[in-house]
Formats: C-alpha cells, sequence, structure tokens
C-alpha cells in the first residue's frame, strides 16, 4: 500500500497530526518551512517509533548532512539539489532524489539516479525543493518507472491523492502545502488527506505496527514476546478464517443468547423530554455483562493455539465470571485473579467464579484492585506462558489484545447499527458508553467510526470528583505512559509512578485506558466525560425505577452522562446506551450506598 | 564496557550485583555500591523502584515498595550518583522499567544518567522491537542499551537481538519472574551454551541465581552472574557478608 509523506513541519501540534502517515519531513533548505537542527531534534521527540524522519537538504555538504542525520535524528535523506551521484552513495541512511519533470525526457532521467528512491516534483518556482502546483500525471505513464522506489509529490492534497496513488501507484506521496491553510500546516487537513492517501485500508495499517496512531505497543518482558507474535500471528489466522467465524458467532447465538434487543426507553425518553433514547441489551447476554462475547473468541482462539490453560484478571468479577463460564464450556483450566478490595466488595462474583470451578487467587500488593490483579496475571503468564493463554478482559495489554478484544466485541456495535436502523430508518446522532479499560466502548462505537454524523461519548469514572485525589478519570487527568504492555494515557505521578484509581464500580477502578482510546481522543473521533460516583448512583435509581431494569454500576456511569446529554437535543434526535451489564453484582453496594431508599 | 569484554577474553567470570535504590533511603546507595565494590564485584546495577514491576518477584518488589515509601525517584537516584565523590571503580548500570523514563524524558534521561557515571542501561519491558525508543539517545551518549534473552527467545529473534547486543547480554534463566530459587532446570545450560556461542559480547545469566551450587552448574556455560534478589534481601536483612561466598564462588579463579 502507498505509504504517506507529511513534509515541511514546523509545530508540534501538526508532528502529532501526521501520526499516523509513514514519514514525516523536516525542511533544511532555503525555504519558508525552514527550521534549525534544534527545532527538528525537539520536533522529533514527538514522532511515533516507525514513522521514517527525513531531512530535506539542497546541494548541502556531506558534513552537514550526516550531522544532522545524527543531532536530530533522522532515519532518511532527501535530496533537491545538483548532488553528484558520490555524495549520494555517502550518506549513511536512505536516500530520496527528487526530480522536477516537465517533460518525458526528464522523467526517463529518473531510472538512472543512484538514490535508493526517487521523488517526481513538479518545477519549483520560489524555491528549489517544490513549488506546490500540480503534476501532470501522464508525463510518468510509459516512462518505465520502477514504481517500488517511486515518490510522487507537487500539488497533492486531500481531494486529489487518491486519483494520484490510482495513476501512479508509487511507493510513497508527499504532500506540503496541499495541507496547509493560509500557508500554515492544518491537523485536520493532514489527518484528512493521510485518511484519503490510505482510504479503507487504515485500519489495516493500524493493527499492521500494532499502533493506535503512538499509542499501543507490545512494551512487555523478552519472556513474552513468543508469545505475544504467536498470538498477533494466530489471531490474524483466525480472523480470515470463516469457519472461526462461524464457531464463534454460534456460540454468541445459541450460549450467550445474542442478537440483543436495542430497546425503546420510553418512559426514560419521556422524563429526561429530549431525544428518543435506545438501550443496547448487554445486560441480557448470559452472565449478564458483555464481556463473554470476548471469552468466547480468545477461548476458542487459545484452543486454535492448543492451549488449555486460562489465566485472567477481573476488576468488577463480570470477566472474571465469563472466563470461569467459558472455561466450564470449553473444559479448560481457569485461574483468576481479583484484588482483595474487589474479593470484598463482589462477592457474589466470588462464588460464581468458584462455582464454575476456577481457581480465585487474591491480590494484595498495591491498591488490591484491577491494576494489581493485572500485574499478578502478567507475572503468571510469564512463568506459564508455554501452556497457557491470558485471556485479558478488556481493550488492553500488548499487540493484538487491544485490537482482539475490540473485534471480539464488535458485536455490540455492529447489532446496534443494523437494528437502529430497523427501527428509525436512519443512524443515532449520539451514542455513549462506560469506560475502564474501555472494551464495551470500543465494540460499541467501532462501526460508527466512519460515520461523522454520529456524536460518540466514552464516560469514565471521576470517583469522588476529578479535582480530588480520588477518580479514575484517565481521559481527563491522565498523561502518557506505559503500563501493562502499552503506551496509553495512565493516571500517574510527577516521578511516573502509576497512582491508585478510585471509583465506587470496581470494574472502571483502573488507572490506564485502552490505546485505541487515547488515540481517538486525540483525534477528536471520541469525547470523554467523567461521572462521579453520587451521580452513577442517582442514575441507578431513576433507571432501575423508569425502566425496570437494574444497571451495573459501571453502566450507570453512561447513563447519567446520558441524561446530561439529552438536556443539549431536540425531540428528533436518537440518543443510543449502551447497557453494558446488570447490576445483580452491586446489590450488597447499592444496599449499603442507599440505605434508607424510600 | 569494554573491561568487562577483557575480562572475558582473561577467562575471567563477571559478577553483577543488583541493589534497589533507596531501599532503606537514598542515603544508602553509597555506602553499598562502596561494600559491593570493595567485596569484589565486577559491575553493579542500579534498580530504580517502580510501582508495577512485573518482571519482578515478591523481593524486588517489595524492595521497591520500600524504596517508593521513602519518596525515591529515577530524579533523585541520578542526582546522588552525580553528587558522589569517592572513586567509583566498576562499571554502573541503571536497571529501570520504561514509564519512569518516558515521564522523565528519554533524552534527558540519558545525558543525566551519563553525567552519573551510569555506562549502560537495562529495561525490562522495552522489548528489541521498540529499542530504538531509547537507544537513539543512549548512543549518542555513548552508553548500551543491554538487551535480555530468554528460554522463549526463538532462534530468528537470537540471532538478531545478538546481532546488535552491546555491553554484555542478559540470558534469562528461567521462564518466569526475578526471584531466589533453589532448582535450575536442565535446558538451561543447552540455552546459556547456545547463546554464547553466538554472542559476539559476553553472556552473563540472570534471573534466580543465589546459590553457589547455581555457579557451579552454568560457569562453564556463561561469561558471568547477574545477582538480584539475594543481594537485595541479604542488604535489607543487614546480611551483606552472607553473599561474599557467592561472589567469591564467581571471581575466584576457577578451581579446575
Amino acid at each position: 500500500m502507498t505509504k504517506v509523506k507529511i513534509c515541511g513541519l514546523m509545530e508540534v501540534q501538526h508532528v502529532k497530526a501526521a501520526g499516523q502517515a509513514d514519514a514525516i519531513g523536516f525542511v533544511f533548505a532555503p525555504s519558508k518551512r525552514r527550521i534549525s537542527v534544534e527545532k527538528a531534534a525537539e520536533l522529533a521527540k514527538h514522532v511515533p517509533a516507525g514513522v521514517d524522519k527525513i531531512g530535506v537538504f539542497v546541494n548541502a555538504a556531506l558534513e552537514e548532512i550526516e550531522r544532522t542525520v545524527r543531532e536530530v535524528p533522522l532515519t532518511m535523506v532527501q535530496l533537491h539539489g545538483d548532488e553528484p551521484d558520490e555524495l549520494v552513495q555517502a550518506i549513511s541512511v536512505p536516500v530520496v532524489q527528487a526530480f522536477s519533470i516537465r517533460t518525458t525526457a526528464d522523467a526517463e532521467k529518473l531510472g538512472r539516479s543512484v538514490a535508493d528512491f526517487v521523488l517526481v516534483d513538479a518545477p519549483g518556482t520560489d524555491y528549489r525543493g517544490g513549488s506546490g502546483h500540480v503534476f501532470d500525471w501522464t508525463l510518468l505513464a510509459g516512462a518505465g518507472i520502477d514504481t517500488s522506489r517511486l515518490i510522487v509529490a507537487g500539488g497533492l492534497n486531500p481531494d486529489n491523492v487518491a486519483a494520484a496513488i490510482g495513476q501512479t501507484q508509487p511507493f510513497m506521496v508527499d504532500v506540503s502545502s496541499g495541507v496547509e491553510t493560509e500557508g500554515v500546516k492544518d491537523a485536520v487537513k493532514i489527518k484528512h488527506f493521510i485518511q484519503k492517501a490510505k482510504g479503507d485500508s487504515m485500519q489495516e495499517t493500524i493493527e499492521k505496527v500494532g499502533f493506535f496512531g503512538k499509542y499501543g505497543g507490545q512494551f512487555v518482558p523478552e519472556t513474552l514476546m513468543k508469545a505475544v507474535k504467536e498470538l498477533e500471528d494466530s489471531y490474524t489466522e483466525a480472523k480470515d478464517d470463516p469457519e472461526f467465524q462461524k464457531e464463534y458467532h454460534h456460540y454468541l447465538k445459541e450460549y450467550v443468547g445474542r442478537e440483543q434487543p436495542l430497546t425503546y426507553a420510553k418512559r426514560l425518553t419521556e422524563a429526561w423530554g429530549g431525544p428518543k433514547v435506545y438501550l443496547k441489551r448487554e445486560d441480557l447476554n448470559h452472565t449478564g455483562a458483555h464481556k463473554i462475547n470476548n471469552a468466547i473468541g480468545q477461548a476458542l482462539l487459545a484452543m486454535r493455539m492448543g492451549k488449555r490453560k486460562i489465566v485472567a484478571e477481573t476488576g468488577a468479577g463480570q470477566h472474571g465470571v465469563a472466563t470461569a463460564t467459558v472455561c466450564a464450556l470449553f473444559d479448560l483450566d481457569c485461574v483468576i485473579f481479583m484484588g482483595e478490595e474487589d474479593i470484598k466488595r463482589q462477592q457474589l462474583n466470588v462464588f460464581r467464579m468458584k462455582l464454575l470451578g476456577a481457581r480465585v487467587e487474591s491480590v494484595t500488593k498495591g491498591s488490591a484492585t484491577l491494576k494489581d490483579a493485572v500485574n499478578e496475571a502478567l507475572r503468571y503468564w510469564v512463568t506459564n506462558v508455554e501452556d497457557t493463554h491470558y485471556l485479558i478482559g478488556s481493550a488492553l495489554g500488548p499487540h493484538p489484545f487491544p485490537t482482539m478484544v475490540r473485534d471480539f466485541q464488535s458485536v455490540i456495535g455492529e447489532e446496534t447499527k443494523r437494528q437502529i436502523v430497523e427501527h428509525e430508518g436512519r443512524l443515532p446522532d449520539t451514542i455513549l458508553a462506560c469506560v475502564g479499560g474501555g472494551s464495551n466502548a470500543i465494540g460499541m462505537f467501532y462501526p460508527f467510526l466512519k460515520d461523522e454524523s454520529v456524536r460518540l461519548i466514552g464516560v469514565e469514572a471521576a470517583g469522588e470528583g476529578t479535582e480530588t485525589e480520588k477518580h479514575a478519570a484517565t481521559m481527563t487527568k491522565g498523561t502518557e505512559g506505559v503500563l501493562h504492555g502499552a503506551f496509553m494515557k495512565l493516571l500517574q505521578s510527577d516521578s511516573g509512578q502509576v497512582l491508585e484509581a478510585h471509583s465506587v464500580s470496581a470494574g472502571l477502578d483502573y488507572p490506564g485506558i485502552g490505546p485505541e482510546h487515547a488515540y481517538l481522543a486525540d483525534i477528536g473521533r471520541v469525547e470523554y466525560k467523567a461521572i462521579t460516583d453520587a451521580e452513577a448512583l442517582e442514575a441507578v435509581i431513576s433507571f432501575s425505577r423508569l425502566e425496570g431494569i437494574i444497571p451495573a454500576l459501571e453502566t450507570a456511569h453512561a447513563i447519567s452522562q446520558a441524561e446530561k446529554t439529552a438536556k443539549e437535543m431536540n425531540k428528533d434526535e436518537i440518543l443510543v446506551i449502551c447497557v453494558s451489564g446488570r447490576g445483580d453484582k452491586d446489590m450488597a453496594t447499592y444496599a449499603e450506598k442507599l440505605e434508607g431508599l424510600a | 564496557m569494554n573491561r568487562l569484554s577483557v575480562l572475558k577474553e582473561n577467562g575471567e567470570k563477571a559478577f553483577v550485583a543488583y541493589i534497589m535504590a533507596g531501599d532503606g533511603g537514598l542515603d544508602r546507595l553509597k555506602e553499598q555500591v562502596q561494600y559491593l565494590q570493595e567485596a569484589g564485584v565486577t559491575a553493579i546495577e542500579v534498580g530504580i523502584p517502580f510501582s508495577d514491576p512485573v518482571a519482578d518477584g515478591p523481593t524486588i518488589e517489595a524492595a521497591g515498595d520500600r524504596a517508593l515509601k521513602e519518596g525515591v525517584t529515577l530524579e533523585k537516584v541520578l542526582n546522588e550518583m552525580a553528587g558522589w565523590t569517592f572513586e567509583v571503580k566498576v562499571p554502573l548500570l541503571i536497571m529501570t522499567y520504561l514509564n519512569p523514563v518516558i515521564k522523565f524524558g528519554v533524552e534527558r534521561f540519558a545525558k543525566q544518567a551519563k553525567s552519573a557515571g551510569v555506562s549502560a542501561v537495562i529495561i525490562p519491558d522495552l522489548p528489541y522491537e521498540h529499542r530504538q525508543l531509547a537507544e537513539t539517545y543512549l548512543k549518542k551518549e555513548d552508553m548500551a542499551l543491554v538487551q535480555l534473552v530468554t528460554l522463549t527467545t526463538t532462534e530468528k529473534r537470537l540471532d538478531a537481538i545478538l546481532q546488535e547486543a552491546e555491553g554484555f547480554v542478559y540470558a534469562v534463566t528461567v521462564t518466569g519472574i526475578t526471584g531466589a530459587r533453589d532448582e535450575m532446570s536442565n535446558d538451561v545450560r543447552t540455552f546459556m551454551r547456545r547463546v554464547r556461542e553466538k554472542s559476539p559480547v559476553p553472556v552473563y545469566a540472570g534471573f534466580g541465581i543465589s546459590k553457589t551450587h547455581h555457579v557451579d552448574l552454568l560457569r562453564d556455560d556463561v561469561d558471568g552472574f547477574i545477582v538480584g534478589s539475594a543481594i537485595v534481601q541479604a542488604f535489607y536483612e543487614d546480611k551483606i557478608e552472607d553473599i561474599k561466598p557467592l561472589i567469591e564462588a564467581v571471581t575466584a579463579p576457577n578451581p579446575v
């Protein structure tokens, strides 16, 4: 697939916007986009690993080029002057040589370049290095160009890039002025350009390298790398195997009880006095929450890989119960790590897991909640990696987990999309889902990501308030860091120690967030809001009494935010809430917190 | 780190000691380093405490928790080391999880670690694939990023990792986390031999080395040993003298 280079970057925000590109360019030659080596080195820190950093030079000396390569550092060099072949060959990194093309004869010169790549550009006017005028693509046709080393530049913009790729099939396209507004780079145009250049294969690109923008990756100890790579290969293969998909959907239908209804909430709609409210009923799944969608998928994959031992972590216990359930169903060994604090507040689920035959290990370290349970599950996996699959419960962890969990949960959004069209003949205006690690939310949102008219809102836990130290609002208050195998957003101290999260809801009590959510927040596709413990508990009461559905505490966060959002919406609009789970597991908390309820 | 290769050429075995910086207070670090270098260790790994040390067993995790309670941070450790006036006779390494480094700033970390006299860095949750994240900056400061290889490292990966190995290669003796153990699996010797045959730099065995019989078992197949949990626990219990026989078992001229 054609790669994308965004050239002439001068500001951090534009480097960030170009995070999905394959290469970015810094101009060191005279130009209005020229930057110093120091500035480039500063900007280079914001470029994700795996993205090429290309320096643009015109007739510079070898010493200057090599010094810049070291100091930025650059991974490639692009030459726009009359550099001799000896210089091109002496440069220590791959070289792109640029040619101005006016005639077919000019095009033939390309083939004789000794550089690793050749770049074709419209003839320069003010500065050498490209004028931004549109290039006549037909000049390339028939000139016998080796497209595997061809980079096309000059006058490209979001509207013509797909056509340019279609005509020339180059190795890479290069854009600069085509993603600017009034001579300055435009973050929206940069993103738009990349999207248009990559078309629908965008997601494939992300999955290939295991990053969502700069988030994700495989930050795990070496002992786990083999297992992580094997999982990546097996999942890639299984995903495209119709037999695997058939088996997965068979269990979703016959065992989980899908598809689940998209219920019109008549009384809630009337009470809120705004948009028509629909509820996606994940609470009706076997075991009472969305978690089983993923547990079924991963258990089938584990067996396909020949692994019959499962380890998992759990916070609220819903993922633990779902995992224990599928392990009973498929006769697999099952160990569940759960924080001591969570064991206390989710005793019903602990007993369910035990009854289903799972071994529940209490974790007393750290805050004795979900984060620490993941630590212990990872340690167990490191020690038993040869015969054990780590069945992670949220869209977290090293690649391919975030992608795989999202895919197994996407059944939520896919059904919703089909059902809302059946009910209303159109897509909804707003969709809300709660976010801890973020698996029900990403499963709900993913099928709607490209439907730009649909507003997507993830709701995290504000605990006792985001202004206090007791919250789990990673998106609102978090900063970038690495935890549990992925680069993501984290609640952490100034010295990089991960902080304890706090939420009345055990399932949202996590100081990180899935890497894809961090990315979707950065590009502005999904909004993230935070709801306090008290607001969530209030929503539990009103929702139970209006709709006859007792929601899980996690879900209540989405409901509470939905009520706020509904106030800004009209009666002819449609709002969907993902009811991720039912509240049976939270009865002890409800009884305690809502004591004296009249 | 060149002296590690010299040691190997002379047929001597290296003893690399790990200590948790700030366990018992940051002011103890200096005396611990001084003690160890006088006791004859070859190099010292200074561990940085982290809230979520998933590659570590209970001993090092507990030591890290104690250090965190003392308010120890990466920055404080580097400042402390930069202020040392006594003669540091052995190479100093930093062993840290990735997140504190990212938060501190990788480039800033590389520069300050260099000023603190550090010659190499080990980051257990930064795999070979993502090494660029740190290596680029460490190389600028002429520091090595020591890579780990394990029993589960595939042959192809092993070749790739060893091809770029610097300083020494950290060969993990167990499929698991750090911590003292009684027995070593029989595959370990074969694994160590395989790594050593291919490695351009010395191969040191680490994780679970705590007894002289571990040293005896692996002596002929490695260039050195890394001892962590046993030393951390000994310092904690004020019984560091007990470690001397282990250091001597490694560094003494081959009895055969």
